[in-house]
């Protein structure tokens, strides 16, 4: 098998049902009912961003309508708040993918900070076009706190797709 | 360099299926139309409701780590704070006891003194007790869910207190839960009555420290900082007489011909745990019914009245 020139390591193909599981526990972390907090990042909105930027063809803006309407309920939301921005997240993402990962992590972080942004910002605006209240300023803190964690999601969902192809006993990595 | 993988599926030349924009497109135009239809039409809640008896189970089961959570809190605060809290609690009984014992005689009396005068008796108001889920995380509004739905017949409309005040109105009624407009909410309003001088005043929610704000009241009219406000029964869904907020700030501006008045809601959404749900009066589910399905005669939801 011809290793491309200069990468550190080959990846694994990536399992559907882990991608299925880290979104179902995504969704779920964001469902804990811990009252209105204006600076808690959607970890639902960074683990699709993470799949639609490395599985596009899996994971795309049909999916993110989906788990945003799910919010949008649990939530007691305008139904079509979150399907929309995540919809347009997941947009952005997948327009992205072929050029982010030619980065490093940091530098990953630093464009999907924008993404986060426009996410909150379209909420932000469909809400004040149907008459919400305004959000304390914290919500600013919210998608920085998201881009930080994409080099964490990197680590912990890319993990399973860099253990060796064919198992030793004797090598365990 | 990116990540090369060893997954090699060639990738589909010809079935590329729609693309992203294309499913962008659909799906912003079907959320834009979602959104219009919740908050202009108030379409989409079958929608919503068979959503939500779908997630509720999943709701209930993750209360279970937040509730663990404040349990293990509550212990490591100790004996001494929980002795305390009882204390405050007993001393809370016995104030209202003496209330309640008082009420009861004014109750009997005032009963005798209608009778006497000729008017009409005031209305019994049943209620049933729920317990709060949980405060909802939508930060563009106030809400709270309670564990009572449309299988332990709640209805649109009926208005929530717990033990302080009242607290708002049943908005959205699932099957087994409901949700709670506070009155903090942007959309809530409710009139009341200033209690020390019997002045009628409106107030509207949506103010982001104190809670509500009283609008149309005139510069110069008798209204103080501490001033308890209730219900005044006007609206026909809240009881007459329910506390609901106490004045926190007057200010006179000499230009308008309006006060600023703000006041802070008793009843505390964070706090509450048990609420009271009152049963809607006849009149509104009458005109609830006349809604939804207009030239319906309403002596149908009239024969209901008690």
């Amino acid at each position: 098998m011809i290793m491309p020139r200069g990468s550190g390591q080959l990846l694994l193909p990536a399992k559907p049902w882990f991608i299925a599981l880290s979104l179902l526990l995504a969704l779920l972390a964001d469902m804990l009912p811990l009252g209105p907090q204006p600076a808690r990042p959607h970890l639902l909105a960074v683990v699709l961003v993470f799949w639609n930027v490395h599985q596009p063809q899996r994971i795309g803006v049909g999916w993110a309508f989906f788990l945003g309407l799910l919010i949008d309920v649990n939530q007691g939301a305008v139904l079509g708040q979150h399907a929309l921005a995540y919809s347009a997240l997941s947009f952005l993402a997948v327009t992205l993918h072929r050029r982010l990962l030619w980065f490093g992590v940091w530098q990953q972080t630093a464009q999907v900070l924008p993404l986060f942004f426009a996410a909150h910002l379209l909420q932000f605006l469909a809400r004040m076009a149907f008459g919400g209240m305004a959000p304390s300023p914290w919500l600013l803190l919210a998608p920085v706190v998201e881009a930080l964690l994409w080099p964490l999601a990197c680590a912990l969902l890319l993990a399973p797709q860099r253990r060796a192809p064919d198992r030793d006993e004797h090598r365990p990595l | 360099m990116a990540l090369a993988t060893l997954d090699r599926r060639p990738p589909p030349l010809f079935r590329q299926g729609l693309t992203a924009l294309t499913k962008l497109l659909f799906c912003a135009a079907l959320s834009l139309v979602l959104m219009a239809a919740d908050a202009r039409f108030g379409l989409v809640s079958p929608l919503r409701s068979a959503l939500a008896t779908v997630l509720n189970p999943l709701q209930r089961a993750l209360l279970a780590p937040v509730d663990a959570w404040d349990e293990l809190r509550d212990r490591l605060r100790g004996a001494r704070s929980a002795m305390q809290a009882e204390q405050a609690a007993r001393t809370l009984l016995a104030q209202q006891a003496l209330v309640l014992a008082r009420t009861q005689t004014l109750e009997r009396e005032n009963e005798a003194l209608r009778r006497q005068l000729g008017l009409r008796d005031s209305l019994p108001v049943s209620s049933r007790a729920a317990n709060v889920l949980f405060q909802s995380g939508d930060l563009y509004s106030r809400r709270l869910v309670i564990d009572r739905g449309r299988a332990d017949g709640m209805q649109r409309g009926a208005a929530v207190i717990d033990e302080r005040g009242v607290l708002g109105q049943l908005t959205r009624v699932h099957l087994q839960s409901a949700e709670v407009m506070l009155l903090t909410d942007r959309e809530a309003s409710i009139p009341v009555l200033n209690a020390r001088t019997q002045a009628l005043m409106l107030a509207y929610g949506g103010e982001r420290h104190a809670g509500l704000e009283l609008r149309f009241v005139a510069a110069n009219a008798d209204i103080k900082t501490g001033d308890t406000l209730v219900t005044s029964g006007l609206d026909g869904i809240y009881p007459p007489g329910l506390p609901v907020a106490e004045v926190a700030l007057v200010e006179r501006r000499g230009q308008t011909g309006f006060a600023r008045v703000l006041a802070q809601t008793l009843a505390r959404a964070d706090g509450a745990r048990q609420v009271l749900v009152l049963e809607p009066p006849a009149a509104v589910l009458a005109a609830q019914g006349e809604q939804r399905e207009p030239g319906a005669q309403p002596s149908r939801a009239e024969g209901k009245r008690p």
